[in-house]
Formats: structure tokens, C-alpha cells, sequence
């Protein structure tokens, strides 16, 4: 019986706990930041102001590159899980790729490039 | 207690589709769906067809679907079930071959695929067993009661999305020899484990944990695999 040895998915599972363990924390972090250190005050001149910052552009970095690959690592199982057909299955993951790519990129881009306005009461 | 038997019927010669067929008996005490099959047989409907042979639970060929989960008819209780009608249906995910009878061949080729046997290039000692300690195999203890059945497998929805996957039964069974310490076939198997129609397809849904009449909860020995074959390969 041909079992279709290769490509395993042992990385595509462990990496699944491991960032899944790294987005809960940062998650519950994000928001305890975000609705009682800052006073529950959410403003666009306060996350700016945190934004701006080299240590928060690094956290968001993290957590935007985490969740993409989390997130769409999903999607790629869930493709293993339902799609048989060899060819629909690589145009799918090829899809899956191109997306996950150009969103990390805009998403990175976004945070690199963030300066908090200058002036407006910061 | 008259209670009503809705049976899945299924003549691929006839060349009707499927229907389910009721048939009202009297159920005595203590008397399983197994016993209410074969009364059927016996006085409704010879051309009745179902699996069974040993009526003691050990055999594993009378699972079929009862009120919608997996069991053995042998080991269920019509007054257990406290429903006046009984459905039957064969198990699911498998190609019925008539009536509840399924085709279980795919199945023994997932079970040969992960090669559910000893595999130990070192001889035996010449004067005594290969020993094993109780605490080694209390760790294979629940996964050697498996009777084959099929309950697990077919109650999996990912073997329903795949039928490549292994599925519970199979991966148990590789569990049960990867994690025998007189074992050395981890190797061999790791491949056909470590696949795309493998472990990675099982994502704890646990319906196999229900179905399985023997209790040996097959999502654990799963996991323990999982977690093997990455501590193997990282």
C-alpha cells in the first residue's frame, strides 16, 4: 500500500503548539496593555504613542509574523485534511503561500514604518 | 418490552438503493441487540446480513452503528439503549457490502502498513523470554487489548475526509509496538507514521475514545506517538 512517505508534517505540527502557546500569552498580554495598564483609556494617540516605540515594534513584529504563519499553517492542514486531488491541492497551498507572504509583508511594512504623529497632545 | 429494529439494508445485486427495513420484536431482560439480530435472522428475515462470531465481545466482528455510535451488538443491551426503536447501521466511512456487513480490507492494509508485529534484530536469549517489566508494559497494556473492530476508525471524521488516513486502530497498533521496550522497529515505521496520511491527520476529535469497546482510548496513544516522532526528529 503506498503510504506517500515524504513530506511528513511533524515541523508543521510542533510548530502549531509552539506558536499557539507564544500567540496565547501574547494575546492575554496585547490585552491586558491595551485595556487596563493604559487605564482602559483606547485611544489612537496612546497605542500610537506605544506603536512608535523599537520594543513594541518588535513585540507586534513577532506577534503579526506568529499568528500569520499559526493562522494560515491552519488552513494548510485543513487542505491535507480535504483535498485529495494532487493538482487543486498545490494551486490551493501555492495560494496559501502567496497570501500569507504579501500579508506579512503589508503587515510588516505597517509596523516598520510607524511614526507616532508629532505634536496632538502625545 | 416490544421495541422496534430500524436495519439498514443494503443488496448490491438487487440493485436498489439502500433503505432500512423495521422489524418489531420482543425484547426479554438482558437480551443484546446481537441476540435481537439473530432472533430476526432466525424468524423475520433470513436474507438478514450481519458479521458475528464470537458473542462475547472479544472478537470484534459484530461492531455496527447503534442509535448512531459505534458498538458492539454483542456487548449492548437493547434495554440499555432506552429507545422503543433500535437503529442499526453499518459501520461509517466503510463500503457496505451488503446489509451490515462493511469491506474491513482497507483496514487490515492501514493495520499491515505500520507492521504490527515484534521487530527485534537482536536474538532472544537462549534460556528465558525477552523480559519486560510490569511498569514497561502498563505503558502498552490498554493498546494490546485492541480486538480490531473497527469502532475507532470508523467513528473518526478525519478518516471520513481521508480514507488514506491510518486512522485510530492503525496508529494504536504502531503505538503499541513503537513503545514496547523489547521493540526495535521504530525506524521501519516511522515513515508510514510520520506521513501526510499519518499522524498528522488526527486532531483530537476523540470520537474513537467513545466508540472503542475496550476502553484503550486511542487519541492518547496518538498524542504519546506525536510527541515521539518529534522528540525523534528535533
Amino acid at each position: 500500500m503506498d503510504r506517500g512517505i515524504g513530506s511528513g508534517g511533524a515541523f508543521a505540527w510542533f510548530f502549531q503548539r509552539i506558536s499557539g502557546v507564544f500567540l496565547l500569552v501574547a494575546l492575554l498580554a496585547h490585552f491586558w496593555v491595551l485595556h487596563y495598564v493604559s487605564g482602559g483609556d483606547v485611544t489612537f494617540q496612546i497605542v500610537a504613542q506605544r506603536l512608535a516605540t523599537p520594543i513594541w515594534k518588535t513585540i507586534d513584529l513577532a506577534f503579526l509574523v506568529l499568528a500569520i504563519i499559526h493562522g494560515f499553517n491552519g488552513f494548510i492542514m485543513v487542505i491535507h485534511d480535504y483535498i485529495h486531488n494532487h493538482n487543486l491541492r498545490l494551486v490551493l497551498v501555492s495560494f496559501i503561500w502567496i497570501a500569507g507572504i504579501v500579508l506579512g509583508l503589508l503587515g510588516t511594512i505597517t509596523i516598520i514604518s510607524f511614526q507616532a504623529p508629532a505634536g496632538g497632545g502625545l | 418490552m416490544n421495541t422496534v429494529f430500524k436495519i439498514y439494508r443494503f443488496d448490491p445485486e438487487s440493485g436498489r438503493n439502500p433503505r432500512y427495513q423495521y422489524f418489531e420484536i420482543d425484547v426479554t431482560k438482558g437480551q443484546t441487540v446481537l441476540d435481537a439480530l439473530i432472533e430476526i435472522k432466525a424468524h423475520k428475515d433470513g436474507s438478514l446480513v450481519f458479521r458475528r462470531s464470537c458473542r462475547s465481545g472479544i472478537c470484534g466482528s459484530c461492531a455496527m452503528q447503534i442509535n448512531g455510535l459505534n458498538k458492539l451488538a454483542c456487548e449492548t443491551q437493547v434495554e440499555d439503549l432506552k429507545s422503543k426503536t433500535v437503529t442499526i447501521d453499518p459501520l461509517p466511512g466503510f463500503k457496505p457490502i451488503k446489509d451490515l456487513a462493511v469491506d474491513m480490507e482497507p483496514f487490515y492494509d492501514k493495520l499491515r502498513a505500520v507492521l504490527p508485529y515484534l521487530i527485534n534484530p537482536d536474538s532472544p536469549p537462549t534460556d528465558k523470554e525477552r523480559i519486560q517489566s510490569p511498569e514497561e508494559f502498563k505503558m502498552i497494556e490498554l493498546a494490546t487489548s485492541c480486538i480490531l473492530c473497527g469502532g475507532c476508525t470508523s467513528s473518526c471524521p478525519s478518516f471520513w475526509a481521508d480514507k488514506a488516513y491510518l486512522g485510530p486502530a492503525a496508529l494504536v497498533k504502531a503505538y503499541r509496538y513503537v513503545f514496547d521496550t523489547r521493540d526495535r522497529g521504530y525506524s521501519d515505521r516511522s515513515g508510514v507514521v510520520n506521513n501526510k496520511h499519518g499522524l498528522w491527520r488526527c486532531h483530537t476529535i476523540m470520537n474513537c475514545n467513545d466508540a472503542c469497546p475496550k476502553h484503550i482510548f486511542p487519541t492518547e496513544g496518538i498524542s504519546l506517538l506525536k510527541r515521539k516522532v518529534v522528540e525523534e526528529k528535533y
